[in-house]
């Protein structure tokens, strides 16, 4: 305790010192003359926070800790359950849950028929379709790429471009924007998945910044910081759920003698996304259990050992980093699409550390927990009113803790692994 | 893992469920205002949230209209096209059918799109890029100028006035300055005043020192910016501190107080093409007064056109006897008002039928002073 | 003349890249890790000196010097508490652990100081008065700004310190031998928890010293600008050769120099992207930089 109390008092001195000449003065402008407006309470308050944390930190680490074991035995728990499932004979992939699941989320939008409640999901589902990508690369394969949004911008864009000068539709356009974000994944792979961990994460991180200042200079193409407007929204089957159609296309209300309702355009975007999640999850669902997703769980924990296994390391690696990438540029074709206009801000590095936000918070390599924190990321960044200005902060909060408390997410992914007396069961651990 | 998967699928139902907004309140006319409240040029948003908030204030103390009070909701686009985007749906889902807004070119374009579909009434106090009502929308207008009309008025003071033979022309690669930029150079070009040096400079970037050293090597003797103030700001200051001796001239987005503290004695000199000042009409005097009362600035460009919007749309109301969007937009072309801003009529297209603007003298302490 | 103006640029941006890029090589080298929040250490200095500026200006203080040395000063006191308290909180519990996991956690402290700063003093550029205003005149169409001739002997200043302190004392010498061998260091009685911080604390200094000068010469202050230049920095450690001191001298002033190049013939748009380009073409070809010595990955 007295130790604790020492500690306290130094770091009640050194946060006065922080604060006193950071948040304790307010910068004010009044025409041409700067003046400081003093703000003793800022710093009274923000000390007397440091000394009660500092003086009561064991019970703090305590707490978090215990936090933390309940945390695992419920994973646990969950562990258990499942195999005991399988242990049932019935396949991990149960239809009566799964339906469930989507009976509730095919009528949510019905039910709640608001514009605001059905764009926070469509929201979640497109930051469930990046989380669920990023998840690929930093989760499974174990490489930290920070530039993860370019490929988002490389999808977006791709639409924007081929649908402002070539009139592509969304669905022509949908693959195609996948493939180019895949592409571009393997041509920056190609030379940098070579480096070192913290390495590549820089790269990565300064081909986002690189693609963003392209975006902004090459106007004829990109339109610049304006970005590109008056994007064409998908059709369903030709139909189109704008008020006033193209030339000899068909509006939705009026194909079907409807009165025109903006809501039905929010219903198809909702499904569309919805759509996109579920194929998502299903296709990386497989892929992990393939082979290849084996190979890079394995490349992750140990890289020497599958070199010696005779795993070709980079394209391993390659192959996780271009299929992130297709996700992110699918999801950037459909943002494109939802918004009709797209701009260089919505591609900022910012973007791309609260996508790894998700993934670190969810636990990597878990979809579940991504799916969690993706839900929890989304409303807290669009849809808290009063939390709006600390959602940074809080961010940057979680990233530091979590590193700190857990670094493999509140939700780490279920390990396949073996039980000694099921022999038979060994194989599934598959390097 | 099942049920917990289901419990927190319920959980967030219901956490969705606890935030659905509570109650439509019919008995007040929204308008929402829509400008940066934060940012870089928030000074621009509070002139548009200043001038435009007065005008509800007074209109409701008459009584508001209809026999019901307005309703201003201010909302922030931090002038990015992103954030406009976002707002204006956000606009939309609230139900509010009027909006005065936004303020930069760069983000009423997009937002634009969606109150169109939407159908939602836009007068923007603000946006001078032509391209806005080049698109034929209905129920867009505006109580400013256009970037044609300011180009002009900037091209034309710089070839009868100050007679340069070498100009450069920066630009920060936006709808609205490049808009402008090249509106200039058009004009120059086309009185063989020669135009050495036609770039774009990064919105938000510090360190101009490659820039100017360029344009000092270029023997430049006149420098037309279009853009807003925080960039043009250092530009100034840093060419001053080396020795670059040109005269600068900017557009309505760079006169604000603020350039006169980022640039210090360097925004001596500055030109500035403003609308006409409105605050010193002698039919504004009253409300130049509630403005003082009220210790807010009222001389700022974009203060009395956003009064004026807010004036339009709730004339308009008031005269159709009708809140919907289409038929007041409808009876919008064919009226005229009077406003602060002068007589006001529409064009078909819904931009004004007549604007002036006017070449300022920028000084160092933050005023100006018209040049001649 | 053109071509001297633009050397000049390139010795003042190369004097502040400099200055920022010791933190970076230095945390690296002991610690091997990349310090992302130190950029925005460099920030939070910057703001440190405006409001110490403000705050003179009020009280009526007018001497030249008297302005720069306590805005020098008080803005390194506060940033070194701060990449003391950087360290502590948010990089010494991880020690030990993969090498991603620091990495995160510094993005994480590197957002948490933007957004406290911007929520402290508003997401806006705030302007810094001139504190030497005017040029020293050549010819007509060559002169040199006064800040221009105030930065690179500042930061010289600094660097004959901190070159001193590195090569001559004692604390000094025992930095460099927990760089060497951080367990043998230990052995030999150094304790490396206070070298680690002491190495922070230096290198908080130096980038603060970079944001006072930086405000002063660019003319405004904001709480974005920590995060480009804290990269560039970066890759001028890299260039230098990442570890080591005066590589990362050497690196500042390459990369000041091909920046100010680069805007002049290519176009200031794409200054960014070359010093982007030039970090990926060094990790590639020359992964130990300019003056840095190889490092064999032991498996």
């Amino acid at each position: 305790m007295k130790q604790n109390f020492q500690n306290a008092i130094i770091a009640t001195v050194l946060s006065f010192v922080l604060l006193s000449l950071t948040i304790g003065g307010l910068i004010q402008v009044e025409g041409i003359e700067t003046t400081v407006v003093a703000r003793p309470w800022y710093v009274v308050i923000g000390c007397t926070i440091v000394f009660i944390i500092q003086l009561f930190r064991d019970q703090l680490v305590f707490v978090f800790k215990g936090f933390g074991n309940v945390l695992k035995t419920l994973v646990r728990a969950e562990q258990i359950a499942e195999h005991a499932i399988q242990l049932k004979g019935s396949d991990r992939f149960n239809p009566l849950f799964y339906l469930t699941v989507l009976i509730c989320l095919s009528v949510y939008p019905f039910i709640v028929s608001d514009k605001l409640w059905i764009g926070m999901f469509i929201d979640i589902y497109i930051y469930i379709l990046l989380a669920l990508g990023l998840n690929i690369v930093v989760g499974y394969a174990g490489l930290l790429n920070l530039g993860y949004i370019a490929f988002y911008a490389v999808g977006a864009y791709t639409y924007g471009i081929l649908n402002h000068f070539y009139d592509f539709s969304f669905w022509l356009a949908l693959p195609l924007s996948g493939m180019t974000a895949a592409l571009a994944g393997i041509i920056l792979g190609f030379p940098v998945l070579r480096l070192r961990g913290d390495y590549l994460a820089i790269v990565t991180l300064g081909f986002g910044q690189v693609l963003v200042i392209l975006l902004r200079n090459l106007g004829s193409i990109t339109g610049g910081p304006d970005g590109i407007g008056s994007i064409d929204r998908p059709t369903m089957f030709g139909i189109e759920f704008s008020r006033r159609a193209k030339e000899g296309g068909v509006p939705f209300h009026e194909f079907f003698g409807l009165e025109y309702n903006s809501i039905i355009k929010d219903f198809f975007f909702y499904f569309l996304a919805l759509a996109l999640v579920i194929f998502t999850i299903y296709v990386i669902s497989r892929l992990v259990k393939m082979p290849i997703g084996r190979s890079w769980e394995a490349l992750r924990e140990d890289e020497t050992a599958c070199k010696s296994l005779g795993i070709n390391s980079t394209s391993v690696k390659l192959s996780a980093f271009a299929i992130s990438s297709f996700f992110a540029g699918l999801a950037g074709c459909f943002f494109a699409a939802k918004q009709r206009h797209i701009s260089p801000e919505s591609f900022e590095f910012i973007e791309s550390v609260i996508v790894l936000a998700i993934v670190v918070m969810g636990g990597m390599g878990s979809t579940i927990g991504i799916i969690l924190a993706a839900i929890f990321v989304a409303v807290l960044k669009d849809y808290s009113q009063d939390l709006q200005e600390y959602r940074m902060l809080i961010f940057s909060l979680i990233l530091i803790v979590m590193m700190i408390w857990r670094p493999r997410g509140l939700f780490p992914a279920t390990r396949p692994f073996i039980k000694l007396q099921n022999r038979q069961k060994s194989q599934e651990c598959g390097c | 893992m099942l049920a917990k998967f289901t419990k927190s699928i319920i959980a967030a139902a219901m956490f969705t469920f606890a935030f659905v907004p509570s109650s439509f309140s019919a008995d007040t006319i929204k308008i929402a205002i829509v400008g940066p409240i934060t940012g870089p040029v928030a000074q621009y948003g509070k002139m548009q949230m200043d001038g435009a908030s007065m005008a509800v204030d007074q209109i409701n103390s008459k009584g508001g209209v209809n026999g019901k009070k307005l309703e201003a909701v201010l909302l922030d686009d931090v002038c990015q096209p992103k954030q406009a985007v976002a707002v204006a749906n956000k606009v939309v889902s609230r139900g509010i059918s009027f909006v005065v807004g936004h303020l930069c070119s760069g983000s009423t374009q997009p937002a634009s799109d969606i109150y169109d579909e939407e159908g939602v009434l836009m007068i923007t106090p603000a946006s001078t890029s032509p391209e806005i009502t080049k698109r034929g929308f209905e129920m867009l207008f505006r109580t400013i100028g256009l970037d044609s009309q300011q180009g002009d008025v900037a091209a034309k003071f710089i070839i009868d006035e100050i007679k340069p033979k070498r100009v450069a022309i920066i630009h920060d690669k936006q709808q609205y300055g490049q808009g402008l930029a090249e509106v200039v150079k058009k004009q120059l070009n086309a009185s063989n005043v020669k135009v050495v040096l036609f770039e774009g400079v990064t919105k938000g970037s510090n360190d101009f020192s490659a820039l100017i050293s360029k344009i000092k090597g270029l023997d430049v003797d006149f420098i037309y910016y279009g853009g807003y103030h925080p960039e043009l700001g250092l530009i100034l200051r840093q060419a001053r501190e080396r020795g670059l001796k040109s005269r600068f001239m900017g557009p309505e987005g760079v006169g604000n107080k603020d350039i006169s503290a980022i640039a210090g004695e360097a925004s001596e000199g500055l030109l500035v093409t403003l609308p006409a000042d409105f605050t010193t009409d002698p039919a504004n005097a009253g409300l130049v007064k509630a403005f003082d009362d009220k210790k807010l600035d009222s001389s700022g460009p974009f203060v009395m056109p956003s009064y004026a919007a807010v004036q339009i749309i709730a004339d308009t109301i008031a005269k159709s006897k009708s809140e919907d969007p289409y038929t007041v937009a409808k009876l919008m072309k064919k009226s005229t008002y009077q406003t602060p801003i002068g007589t006001v009529a529409f064009q078909k297209n819904g931009d004004l039928k007549a604007f002036k603007f006017i070449v300022y003298n920028w000084h160092a302490d933050g005023t100006k002073t018209p040049a001649k | 003349m053109q071509l001297l103006e633009q050397i000049l640029n390139g010795i003042t941006l190369g004097s502040i890249y400099a200055l920022i890029a010791i933190g970076y090589t230095m945390v690296y080298g002991v610690i091997g890790m990349i310090n992302f929040a130190h950029g925005e250490v460099y920030m939070v200095g910057a703001f440190v000196g405006l409001i110490v500026m403000t705050i003179l200006s009020s009280i009526g203080a007018s001497l030249v010097p008297v302005y720069l040395i306590a805005m020098l000063l008080i803005a390194i006191l506060v940033s070194s508490v701060l990449g003391w308290s950087i360290e502590r909180v948010a990089y010494r519990p991880l020690r030990g652990k993969h090498r991603l996991i620091p990495l995160i956690s510094a993005i994480g402290m590197s957002f948490f100081l933007q957004n406290f700063m911007q929520l402290s003093q508003g997401p806006r550029p705030f302007a810094v008065k001139q504190l030497i205003p005017g040029s020293f005149t050549v010819s007509e169409s060559f002169s040199i700004s006064y800040m221009q001739i105030l930065i690179p002997v500042v930061t010289l200043v600094f660097m004959v310190l901190f070159t001193y302190f590195i090569s001559k004392t004692k604390l000094g010498v025992a930095c460099r031998a927990t760089e060497q061998d951080r367990r043998m260091a230990n052995l030999l009685g150094i304790n490396t928890d206070t070298i680690i911080s002491v190495i922070f604390v230096i290198g908080a200094s130096l980038a603060a010293v970079a944001g006072v000068l930086v405000s002063l010469y660019y003319g405004t202050v904001r709480d974005t600008m920590g995060f480009i230049i804290g990269i560039k920095a970066f890759t001028a450690a890299v260039l230098g050769g990442i570890g080591s001191i005066p590589g990362a001298m050497l690196g500042g002033f390459v990369l000041g120099f091909t920046e100010s190049f680069a805007s002049a013939y290519i176009g200031g748009d794409y200054k960014d992207i070359v010093s982007f380009v030039l970090l990926l073409l060094i990790l590639l070809v020359l992964p130990s930089g300019l003056l840095g010595k190889a490092e064999i990955e032991k498996v």
